[in-house]
This record gives structure tokens, sequence and C-alpha cells, in this order.
């Protein structure tokens, strides 16, 4: 199962806190696909994910849109 | 790999949060940051709040103090040495300076990375 989260036009540190809320919310191994235009989303992200046991599975970029997909983990 | 290339380095941060109006607090963070790359630890700058201004482009080219080399040199030669650079997006926006004129080869980073930094980091200075 995918779930995906928009997060284009929110900035530092909400795709953080948004991201957080949401991982909540898939299953156990599932993944949450992320959108983000903040040009802090990919280093905050990846960063929060190693932080908080999450695993990034994928990291694709489209000019200013970074999808970040992250598996949940625990 | 060798035993002793897979130790872990040491990792220090400084955390530079003044800008160019004080020119004096600008070269400690560059100057350690190489020295401590030749100490063979992995240092990393993140420049916050009015830090960013240093990473306009061309903002300390002309910045100079004493018989020192301008911040533009000292910066530059810290980036080749292979200092890790962080700016604070947020203290981009406070200002008013679109990320667009920021220098080439930083990381743009936020809330999450500097929290994580500090944790990481063996030591943290700030400036």
């Amino acid at each position: 199962m995918e779930k995906e989260l928009d997060l284009t036009g929110l900035y530092c540190p909400t795709p953080i806190m948004r991201t957080r809320e949401e991982i909540d919310k898939v299953q156990l191994g599932d993944v949450l696909k992320v959108k983000a235009d903040d040009p802090a989303a990919e280093e905050d992200l990846k960063r929060w994910a190693s932080r908080s046991g999450q695993e990034i599975v994928g990291i694709m970029k489209e000019g200013e849109v970074v999808t970040v997909t992250i598996r949940r983990m625990r | 790999m060798s035993n002793i290339e897979k130790v872990q380095k040491k990792k220090i941060l400084y955390v530079q949060t003044s800008g160019i109006d004080t020119p004096e607090r600008l070269y400690a963070p560059f100057i350690l940051a190489m020295t401590a790359k030749a100490m063979d630890l992995e240092p990393a700058i993140y420049f916050l709040i009015k830090g960013v201004t240093v990473l306009k482009k061309g903002a300390v080219d002309s910045i100079k103090l004493g018989s020192f080399p301008t911040v533009k040199e000292v910066m530059d030669q810290a980036i080749k040495a292979g200092v890790k650079i962080y700016a604070c997006t947020q203290s981009c926006e406070m200002i008013g300076m679109p990320k667009g004129d920021l220098i080439e080869g930083i990381t743009v980073a936020g809330a999450a990375t500097v929290n994580d930094l500090v944790l990481e980091a063996d030591g943290v200075l700030y400036f």
C-alpha cells in the first residue's frame, strides 16, 4: 500500500511536522510518498527518517519538486 | 578498506549566526573548520539567522580585515577542502533573500537538519 502526501507550497518545518503525522497513518512496512518544493525538504526528511527509524526508499527530483518515498519501519 | 579508514571520524559543527555586519566574526568558523579537516575530523558549518547573509553571492567578496585574505577567499578554501556548508531556509526567508542568491556548493536545509547535526556532532561551537 502506498499513500501520497502533497506538501508543495509548504515550508520548513511544516513538511516534517506533516510527514510525522502522516507516517502514523500508514501500516508498518507500507510507504508514504511525500512531494515537496521547500529546498530544505530533502535534507530534512532524510535526517528526520534516519533519526526516527524510518527508511527512505527513494528520492526523485523534478525541477524544484522532490518526491521522497518513506517506508514506515516502526 | 583498511581498519583505520573504517573508524568513524569525529564530527564538529560550527553554527554561524553572525552576518556581514560583523565582519570580525566571519573568519573563525571557516578557519577552524579547515583546521578540523586537517585534523582528520568531519567539520560542518550551519549558517543560521543573520549568518545566511554570508552565503549570498558576492556578499563577502570585498570583506577583508587587516592582513587577512578576503572572507570570500577563506570561504572558497573551506568549501574546496571539503567543509560541508548548510544554509537555513527559513533564515533566508526571514531576511528576504531568494534561494537563487545563495552561492553554489552548499546545502539548503531546515529545522530537522540543524537539530540532527547538533545531536550527531561530537562538539558544537556557536558564533
